[in-house]
């Protein structure tokens, strides 16, 4: 029996051998660059989607013309390999790393070079953005650039990789505030506030993350998440669909509409997101532009990249 | 709130699009109502740099003549990348910016500068938008992501100055030939639509609290 069971185990681990090659540091490189370049020239055909539906849906003619626009903008920079805005933003990836996934090489290093890699061969080029914070001096790099999270999933044998690239458009008006045993009324009142202050400035109509709970870098960061989340999935529990359901008919009710110049679509989705934490409750509010730049990949352990929301 | 140019307004708007040809004189201008759509033509002077306004801001105060003249011409809050290669410099593509960070330059810009058109995109403040009517001025809000449709009316560049600074934050005049789409949002009688909506927005949050009350309570 006990012969056996180390044969079992030598078996498990050969099997382990043959079908997981670590993912390697030219893999990591290439796809950083990729989900980059495919964020700044393609919007997601989900919000593709969205903007057409509104557009059919809009009864302010200026903005029926300028949603009409946009999807040909974003059709035209599909087709012709161009850039749909000049702010290409600071680079944000996010990692989340399967457990099961060993790498063969560096994996910070390897984001920065594949950024590096996009602004030396994109084309048409791109601007300067990343920006010292305190001297304003800008460059193509910088300290901390890209910015780069981790996360584990348990037992899995793939990594995603979600890029998101941050430009000044909606990164001026993200915030969050700090409650004591909010309402959940406090709670939704101050997600309308951040977005009446926007007012007509972010290019509208916006995807809306709220985070709400945890500490303040965790609120933040399920904010974030909440943003990237693909259309139409509604948060699993009804307390936190419900607070979607009415921000989005209330931000829709303040009547900014695209680009801010009036009109019935001034959010395509409020995606909420919420954890448990202390009487103390922070929340904050990101937000995405209407070309909703968002693109993700998974790479499995054998070496296959996957397009994630395309 | 925009007008009553609205009833009359089809799908077919591109008919609805005035050409306007730069430079222009004030009583062309004055007869410009927000709503309207237009497109540019000739010479516009773009920057989106804080230090260019700064910079303009300050030759325009003390009366000294920018290295361009922008006297009834366009100023705009357009990013721009401009290839250059052996000593010719090609512009690639354009894209409005947020025009409200530049609030607290535009009026001396204006004033002192005499550009009969600026823009961007989100609008200017309400400092900005008495300068226009003053001075008889528009603003016009460019699609932000509208970088392939605008771009397409790039023809080359005019001039290039200040060029210590990035290619963005220069003081760059471009040649254009039916830059637009774009909609007169601040006109030169006053009207803002920026000051129009975000006030009909917070008149409408009374309600709109009150509406999602109700649709709490029925949960």
């Amino acid at each position: 029996m006990k012969l056996l069971r180390k044969l079992e185990i030598i078996f498990a681990w050969l099997q382990h051998l043959r079908f997981s090659m670590p993912i390697d540091s030219d893999t990591l490189k290439s796809v950083s660059a990729l989900l980059y370049e495919r964020a700044l020239k393609k919007i997601p055909d989900d919000t593709r989607g969205v903007l057409a539906q509104a557009q059919q849906r809009e009864t302010d003619a200026t903005a029926r013309h300028t949603i009409m626009m946009m999807v040909e903008s974003a059709d035209l920079a599909h087709e012709q390999g161009s850039l749909v805005c000049s702010d290409v933003g600071i680079p944000t990836y996010s990692l989340k790393i399967g457990t099961r996934v060993q790498f063969s090489g560096q994996v910070r290093q390897a984001i920065t070079d594949g950024f590096a890699e996009l602004v030396a061969n994109i084309q048409p080029p791109i601007l300067k953005m990343v920006t010292h914070p305190l001297t304003h001096a800008r460059s193509y790099a910088g300290k901390d650039i890209p910015i780069v999270s981790y996360d584990l999933i348990d037992d899995a044998d793939y990594m995603d990789i979600v890029c998101s690239p941050k430009a000044m458009g909606t990164g001026r008006w993200e915030a969050a505030e700090t409650f004591v045993y909010p309402t959940i009324e406090q709670a939704e009142k101050y997600v309308l506030d951040v977005i009446l202050r926007a007012g007509s400035q972010p290019c509208l109509p916006i995807v809306v993350g709220v985070g709400i709970g945890g500490t303040l870098d965790h609120a933040t960061k399920m904010a974030k998440e909440a943003m990237l989340r693909p259309h139409g999935q509604a948060h699993p529990d009804p307390m936190l669909a419900g607070m979607e359901r009415r921000l989005l008919e209330a931000i829709n009710q303040m009547g900014l509409g695209a680009m801010g110049t009036s009109g019935d679509c001034s959010a395509m989705a409020v995606n909420v997101e919420y954890s448990a934490g202390h009487g103390f409750v922070p929340i904050a509010v990101s937000l995405n532009c209407w070309i909703n730049r968002r693109t993700a990949a998974r790479i499995h352990h054998d070496g296959r990249v996957e397009m994630l929301y395309e | 709130m925009t007008g009553g140019w609205k009833c009359f307004m089809n799908e077919a708007l591109t008919t609805a699009v005035q050409e306007l040809t730069l430079p222009l004189d004030e009583h062309r201008v004055r007869a410009l109502s927000v709503g309207q759509l237009v497109r540019l033509s000739g010479k516009v002077t773009v920057s989106i740099g804080i230090p260019t306004h700064q910079r303009m801001a300050e030759a325009a105060l003390q009366g000294q003549p920018l290295p361009v003249d922008i006297r009834g011409g366009a100023f705009l809050h357009l990013s721009t990348y401009v290839r250059e290669s052996d000593g010719v410099c090609e512009p690639i593509y354009l894209n409005p910016s947020t025009s409200t960070r530049y609030n607290a330059w535009m009026p001396a810009i204006v004033r002192g500068l005499g550009p009969r058109i600026v823009g961007g995109k989100g609008g200017l403040n309400a400092e900005s938008v008495a300068t226009l009517q003053e001075c008889g001025c528009v603003y016009l809000s460019f699609l932000g992501g509208g970088s392939p449709l605008l771009s397409r009316a790039l023809r080359g560049v005019h001039s290039m100055h200040w060029t210590e600074y990035i290619s963005q934050f220069r003081l760059l005049t471009l040649d254009v030939q039916s830059l637009g789409p774009a909609t007169v949002a601040i006109d030169a009688q006053g009207q803002s639509i920026y000051q129009s909506v975000g006030e009909r927005a917070k008149a409408r949050m009374p309600a709109i609290l009150e509406q999602m009350a109700k649709a709490r309570a029925l949960v």
